[in-house]
Parts: C-alpha cells; sequence; structure tokens
C-alpha cells in the first residue's frame, strides 16, 4: 500500500461518514418538517460569515481544547478521565476565590495565582481518583463520575453561602453566584468588539506543552508506557501508580485550568453553568482528536463551529436549538463508529486489494 | 459427508507490499497422512496456511480437494469444505464452560431464543469419546491447563466438522509431558482424516510426521519422506546452514555468589504458597538450569528475584546485597536482567515501537535523554545498532514490536537486557516457540553472559536446553528444590523422574 491510496482511502471514509451523518441528521430534520439544506449551510458557514461569529467559536474552542488535552494525558495514561466536568468545576471556585481574597493584587501577579488555582484545585480533585485507582483498583469510571456530583453540589453550596455576592443578599434575588470579579483578573480581548480573549493563545500554548510532556520527555515516555501495557511497565521498573496519579492531576488540572480562564476570559464571574458540558464534550474533542494536540485542536474548532450553528437555527431557519443537539449526537456517533472503520487494517487491506486488481484490469 | 482424501496447494504465490511471502509453493497431503511444514519464523508457514484457510486470497494458484478446484474467499468457506485450524493462541472465553464456548460457534445449535447447549454437549461427548479427546464439558476454561485447552481448540473443530485438520505449532505452550499426549492422540486421529502441523521442533516433526515439506523466504526448499532423512539433514535445510547448538563444556568458574536464596516464600496470585522455603545460590560465572514442570513456582520465583511480588519469608541476596522487597526499580538498577516468561505482553509494550521497547528500562538516563527531554537522535541511532547487532529482522524501528514475529520479539528484548550491562541474567523460557536458528543465537549469548562472568539462571522446561546451558541444575517441585545436580551427574532420565516429584 502507497502513502497516496492511504491517504485518499482515509479522506473517503470521513467523506463517507459525513455524508451519511447527514443524511441521518436530514431524516430528523424532515422529521420536524425542517428546510434541510437551510439548516446545514446555517449550522456550517454561518459562524463563518462574520468576524464576531467566528470569535465566538474561538471562545468555546478554548475550554474545549484545554479540557480535551487533559483528557488526552489521561487515556494515553491509561486512566479515562469523565470527571472534568467536576474538575472544571473546583478550577472555577479556585480562580474565584483568589480573586475575591485579594482584589487589590496587581493584573500581572494575579492572573497567574488564579490560574495556578485554578489548576491546582482541578488537580487535586483528579488526583483523588487517579490515586484511588493506583492504591485500590477503584474503577476511575466510577469514581470521576461520582465525584462530579460532589463537586456540583459542592460548587453551588459556595456560591450559595460563603462565596455569594453581597449584593444578592440585600437586594434578595438570591442567585447563586458570586460578586463581579476584580478587572485585574479579566483576560484582554485579542479583537476588540467581540469576546474572544487571551486564553486563545495558552490553549495552543498548552497544546504544544502537552505534546512536548507525551513524546519528548521520559516522564511521558514513562506515562504512556503504563497507559499502552501497565504490566511491561512495571517490568520495566515503571512507578505505574505514580505515573497514574500524575496524569490525574494533569488532566484534572488542565479542565480546573479551562474553569479559572472561562471565568477569568468570559464571565467574570462564578455562576451557574459556566461549565455547559465542557467536560463531557472534550471527552468527544479529545477522542475525535485522535489524542493528539494536533488533532485536538482542529476538532475543538469544529466542535465550537457545531455550538454557536446550533444556537442560530432557531433564528435563521425554525430549528430550534435542542434539535442541533440531537444532531450533533447524531453526527458524534457517526464520526466515533467511522473511527473504528479507519483503524481497521484488514478492511484497508481489502480495498487495497480490490482497488490493484481494477488497476491490473 | 465426504472425506478429505487429498488436499493439494498448487503454485501459491502471495505478495504483501514489500516482501514475497509465498513464491510458487506447491503441497499435496493425501489420505490419512500427517505432512509437516516446517521453516524458520517468517519463512511464510502461516501465511500458507491463512490462504488455505480463506484468511488471505492467493494471488496466483489454486487449492484442490479430492483433485476438484476449490475457491475459499473466507474462513466460513474452508469450514464448509471440512478443514479445520487451531490457532497459536487459542480462541476460547476464559469465563465460560467448554460446551458455551463450542456452542459459540455451533450453528445447529441456535434455535430462536434458546440455545441447545444439551446437544452441544451430546455432540462433545460422542467426539471426545471417538478420538480419546478427554475433555469435560462442564469445566470453566480458566480452570484448564494449556494442554486441556487444546484438546478443548481441538474438540471444538472436530465438532464443527472438520475432516482435514490444520495445526499452527501445538506443541509451543505445552510441557514435555503435554507433548508426549498430543502427539499420541494425534496419531490415533489419522485412521479417521489427515493433519497438516507447523512446527519448529524436530524431534515431534519425526515422531509423528510422514512427509515434511521445508519452507524458506516463502519458496519450498525440500520434500520428502520423514523417515528417509535424518533430522541433521532436516535442520540444516531449514536455516541454510548447519545448526550446531552451542554446549556449555568450559569449566564453571569459582566465583563469588552472584545471588543467593534463602529460606524464600512466595505467594501465589490465588493465596497459596507458589514458593515454600525455597534455597538456592548461583556463583558468578555460572549457569544453573532451574527444571520443572511449569506451574510449580518457577513465575512466582522470576518474580520475587525481580522485585515483582513481595515474598513473605526469606531473603534474596544480589551480588551480597539485601534486595528482599526493594522495588523493581532498585533492583533494575542493582545491575539484574530479566528475560519474562510472557515476552509478548510483559517483556514489550507491543503498541511501542521498536526504539522505545528497546529504551523501556532507561528512558530517562543518558544518553537517551538530557535532563527531562528524550535524545531521539540517539535513540534512533541506538536502536539502529541493535538493529544489527542482534539482527532484528524488522521493516524498520520505528514499527510496533508486537507486530514482530516471536523470535524478533525475544531478540529486541535480549538486546536490551544484555545491553544494560547487567550483572545477572534471569532468563524464563528464553527460546519457546523459536526456530532454530533464533533459539542458536539466543543461547549464543547467553553463553557469551555467562563467560564474561556473570551469573545467569536459566528457567526451563526443556530438558536439552537446560543440559546443554548449565553448569548445575536445580529440579524445582512444588515450590521446593527437590535436588541440584552438577553437570557429570545430570540425565533425562533422572531429571524426569525429580521433575515429577519422586525423591531419589
Amino acid at each position: 500500500m502507497n502513502k497516496r491510496f492511504i491517504l485518499i482511502y482515509k479522506s473517503c471514509i470521513v467523506l463517507l461518514a459525513v455524508i451519511a451523518a447527514m443524511a441521518l441528521g436530514s431524516v430528523i430534520l424532515i422529521a420536524i418538517g425542517a428546510n434541510v439544506p437551510k439548516t446545514y449551510a446555517v449550522i456550517v458557514f454561518e459562524p463563518l460569515k462574520n468576524i464576531g461569529l467566528l470569535a465566538e467559536v474561538g471562545i468555546r474552542m478554548i475550554p474545549l481544547t484545554i479540557i480535551a488535552l487533559g483528557i488526552a494525558v489521561a487515556y494515553r495514561s491509561g486512566i479515562i478521565n469523565i470527571g472534568a466536568e467536576g474538575q472544571m468545576m473546583m478550577g472555577i471556585l479556585g480562580a474565584a476565590a483568589v480573586a475575591l481574597a485579594m482584589p487589590e493584587t496587581p493584573k500581572p501577579i494575579l492572573i497567574p495565582t488564579a490560574m495556578l488555582a485554578g489548576f491546582v484545585c482541578g488537580g487535586l480533585w483528579g488526583a483523588l481518583a487517579g490515586y484511588l485507582k493506583a492504591k485500590l483498583q477503584v474503577s476511575e469510571l466510577l469514581s470521576t463520575v461520582m465525584l462530579n456530583y460532589i463537586a456540583e453540589q459542592f460548587y453551588t453550596f459556595c456560591l450559595r453561602k460563603p462565596m455569594l455576592d453581597p449584593a444578592e443578599i440585600t437586594m434578595g434575588s438570591g442567585t447563586p453566584q458570586t460578586m463581579r470579579l476584580t478587572k485585574n483578573i479579566w483576560l484582554s480581548r485579542i479583537i476588540t468588539g467581540t469576546r474572544l480573549h487571551t486564553g486563545l493563545f495558552i490553549a495552543i500554548i498548552l497544546a504544544v506543552l502537552v505534546y512536548f510532556l507525551l513524546w519528548r520527555t521520559s516522564f511521558g515516555f514513562k506515562m504512556r508506557a503504563a497507559g499502552a501495557s501497565a504490566r511491561a511497565a512495571r517490568y520495566g521498573g515503571i512507578a505505574v501508580g505514580t505515573c497514574l496519579v500524575a496524569a490525574m492531576v494533569i488532566s484534572g488540572g488542565l479542565a480546573g485550568l479551562a474553569g479559572a480562564i472561562e471565568v477569568m476570559g468570559v464571565h467574570h464571574r462564578a455562576i451557574g453553568g459556566i461549565t455547559s458540558g465542557y467536560g463531557f464534550s472534550g471527552i468527544v474533542v479529545a477522542l475525535f482528536g485522535g489524542l493528539h494536540p494536533a488533532g485536538i485542536i482542529p476538532a475543538a474548532f469544529f466542535f465550537g463551529l457545531l455550538l454557536v450553528g446550533g444556537n442560530m437555527t432557531q433564528n435563521a431557519v425554525g430549528v430550534p436549538a435542542n434539535m442541533v443537539s440531537v444532531l450533533q449526537g447524531v453526527i458524534i456517533l457517526v464520526i466515533v463508529a467511522t473511527q473504528m472503520v479507519l483503524s481497521n487494517k484488514y478492511l484497508m487491506e481489502r480495498v487495497w486489494r480490490h482497488f490493484q486488481k481494477e488497476q491490473a484490469a | 459427508m465426504e472425506r478429505i482424501t487429498s488436499l493439494r496447494m498448487e503454485h501459491i504465490t502471495k505478495r504483501f507490499p514489500g516482501t514475497l511471502a509465498s513464491d510458487d509453493i506447491s503441497i499435496s497431503v493425501g489420505e490419512g497422512e500427517v505432512l509437516a511444514l516446517v521453516g524458520e519464523n517468517g519463512a511464510g508457514k502461516t501465511t500458507l496456511m491463512n490462504i488455505l484457510m480463506g484468511l488471505y486470497q492467493a494471488d496466483e494458484g489454486t487449492i484442490f480437494i479430492n483433485d476438484r478446484p476449490v475457491h475459499f474467499s473466507s474462513p466460513n468457506d474452508a469450514f464448509a469444505a471440512g478443514l479445520g485450524m487451531v490457532h497459536q493462541q487459542y480462541m476460547l472465553v476464559p469465563n465460560m464452560t467448554v460446551t458455551e464456548n463450542i456452542a459459540l460457534g455451533y450453528k445447529q445449535a441456535w434455535k430462536p431464543l434458546k440455545l441447545h447447549t444439551a446437544m452441544v454437549r451430546r455432540r462433545i461427548l460422542e467426539i471426545s469419546e471417538k478420538y480419546g479427546l478427554a475433555v469435560d464439558p462442564d469445566a470453566y476454561i480458566w480452570q484448564l491447563s494449556v494442554g486441556e485447552q487444546q484438546r478443548v481448540e481441538l474438540v471444538k473443530t472436530l465438532c464443527l466438522g472438520a475432516r482435514f485438520l490444520v495445526l499452527d505449532e501445538p506443541t509451543s505452550a505445552l510441557t514435555p509431558q503435554e507433548t508426549d499426549e498430543l502427539i499420541l492422540l494425534l496419531k490415533r486421529m489419522t485412521k479417521e482424516l489427515s493433519i497438516i502441523f507447523i512446527s519448529h521442533k524436530l524431534q515431534e516433526v519425526e515422531s509423528l510426521s510422514d512427509r515434511i515439506t521445508i519452507l524458506r523466504h516463502g519458496r519450498v526448499v525440500f520434500n520428502g519422506n520423514t523417515k528417509d532423512h535424518p533430522a541433521g539433514e532436516i535442520a540444516a535445510l531449514m536455516t541454510g546452514h548447519e545448526v550446531v547448538m552451542p554446549v556449555n563444556d568450559s569449566k564453571p568458574a569459582e566465583g563469588a555468589n552472584a545471588l543467593e536464596i534463602e529460606h524464600l516464600v512466595v505467594p501465589s496470585d490465588r493465596g497459596f504458597l507458589a514458593i515454600n522455603d525455597l534455597d538456592l545460590t548461583i556463583k558468578a560465572g555460572e549457569i544453573v538450569g532451574l527444571a520443572g514442570v511449569s506451574g510449580n513456582g518457577q513465575r512466582e520465583l522470576a518474580e520475587a528475584i525481580n522485585g515483582l511480588r513481595t515474598p513473605s519469608g526469606g531473603t534474596i541476596r544480589l551480588l551480597g546485597q539485601d534486595i528482599t522487597g526493594k522495588s523493581v526499580r532498585e533492583i533494575i538498577s542493582m545491575g539484574c536482567g530479566y528475560i519474562p516468561e510472557e515476552r509478548n505482553i510483559e517483556g514489550i509494550v507491543p503498541s511501542f515501537s521498536i526504539q522505545e521497547n528497546l529504551i523501556l528500562k532507561d528512558a530517562d538516563k543518558p544518553p537517551f535523554s538530557r535532563g527531562i527531554f528524550l535524545d531521539r537522535k540517539k535513540i534512533a541511532s541506538y536502536a539502529e545498532e541493535m538493529r544489527d547487532t542482534f539482527d532484528i529482522r524488522c521493516p524498520g524501528v520505528n514499527v510496533a514490536a508486537g507486530s514482530l514475529s516471536g523470535g524478533n520479539i525475544q531478540k529486541v528484548i535480549l538486546a536490551r537486557e544484555l545491553n544494560r550491562k547487567p550483572k545477572f541474567l534471569v532468563a524464563v523460557y528464553p527460546i519457546r516457540g523459536l526456530d532454530l536458528g533464533a533459539a542458536q543465537f539466543i543461547h549464543e549469548q547467553l553463553l557469551a553472559f555467562r563467560a564474561k562472568g556473570y551469573g545467569v539462571l536459566l528457567i526451563s522446561e526443556e530438558l536439552d536446553e537446560i543440559l546443554q546451558l548449565s553448569d548445575r541444575i536445580a529440579v524445582i517441585f512444588k515450590g521446593n528444590i527437590q535436588a541440584v545436580l552438577g553437570k557429570g551427574e545430570a540425565t533425562k532420565e533422572r531429571l524426569g523422574v525429580l521433575m515429577a516429584g519422586v525423591q531419589s
């Protein structure tokens, strides 16, 4: 098999997957009586039409990328982190707490401190699951999901009691949220008139760092060895448990950092709903991106596009945003199935044989 | 059902990208005949059988059954024609019973909403009666030894209607006793059917087969009756040169103690004591062979020495230092090399490249890393060097180590272990499943290591291997050393008796 064949083969499958996903989605759209081609055009092309909407795509890319990077680190080290949602909430709390505690601190000190706090809070939350797996063989599927529930309640508790905006108490509306955080913690905007903030650069830098960590350092080598074959790694003198805990600290830390950046760049206060499912979408982005930073960035862009496009169909073509979520689910399922087809070498060989016969004939 | 009285594969050619896996191969098997297909790893034996079983399609050539040309485009076609294959890796579900496993492939038993297990069970008993294959249909697979699992595979194949058997290295995982039983069994079965079997081991080729076909580099280099040709001739044809297995005939060095084990107690996975009050001493410059039927504590002993299993009592001293309960990493850094039993899943990380596997134990040390970063140039050049020195046959050092053949995987492990400059080596079944050429190479390396004045613990079931290499031979039985014999005193018979637990 030559390289050109492999490339064409893979592109064809991706193309087929997109067509299949759109065909399946069409069934749903026809069922609710929507204009099918127009709906798709809105979802995919509308956000690209003006800079403001493109900036919105970028805003969603930031947490998706950072969380997916963390998921990839954990996955490559042999632990499946489904707890990014909770770790992100802990990160938001950490960053907000720093801002509330020392609002007068100058920007160059406060921003890194808040980010560090976000990383540490998320990392510790992740470490719990890592430690439980390393020491007691507790399945991370169980522990991370349960820790999500705890984090969620803890998050609401903090926003209702210790960190509640004093104005909410006097005004009496009681919305669980902190006060607006000091401007010293706000990330600057990249493009004026949009909400796109410097977190985008941080996400890209983190992608490069994660690549270097996993593939260029000896510690990353050990983490990948522990993930690829725990038994062989143990035989090779690698402390598999330590690698697991470290991977979960990094994974949870990145999710926490994503939360910190989200609160510092977009919301400027801790409030319910900031995470908005990023912790789960991050898993899909990581897998869709092939668990590699170079794949994660475009995957995050694609998902950001779907999120923004999905919000626009209501006004543009009268398709409710909820239906777009359904559509997204279908697309994700088809894409994940496609990855299975793509990794099937036997199928590829069969197609190659067929192709050779055609050529010979 | 019609018997298969003749099977021929004629002028089979199969090309893979960059290699000619089968080059105009013709073989034939008559009624009740046993054909041994022999050749080194990578000679094209398995590819040929995969073509026969419909897993691959030949680019050229034809298969004839009872003189009629047949075409198999999938394994199902081959089954339908009455061919059955037992693979090297058994395809059984461990937490299901024998009956359930066989029912998986037994389509006649699949009724809507009901699996006719009683029918499958009857069929199993019928088959095991007919061929003298004793299996318990209600046993769970995980309860069975490797030899018993193989019998289940045979019963499965026969239950599904095989009238012609293909066996891919059937003895590679069996103990010597199990091997003897299997050979007797297969001999009885030739009354009913014909067999092709792939093997490296000349002994069993001699005792079982009627005819031999030797493949080398994808071509047939020899075809003849087994009884007309001595084993030495076959071995030479297989490798293309004379094979002389190296023998340890030098005097044992009177070195210091390299490894001292006293009153060692090691628990097994299932909680009983796999090693119970074991004493053993190995000197520097000496190979001590540990003979024994597998499952008598060999694995646990090797793991305890290397820190992978914590002893519950006793002491292990390596080069004078107490290593009992030390971590794997510490023991590695003290100079203990280890060739593990399960080379495919423990000795290498299968999805890692060859070069990554070569640095598995030293990734964080110079020259492979500077500071925290890996030095990719040095790693690549080191891997190329090892590839040449140890004759690792691979398309490139970047391919996944798991895709290599067993012999080449073992060379990767050996390259890594020996080049780390260890001062002691534990080698567990180092040539199991390897062809003669690879086995010869590995034995030479072990002897060279000994000649440098280092100690080796060689754990094996192959008495020939133990007798050829060891200075002293210890026999292990139920976690205890039965006896330690000098090179002169040990004979196969005597070892056999000791291995069976009889005290002399």
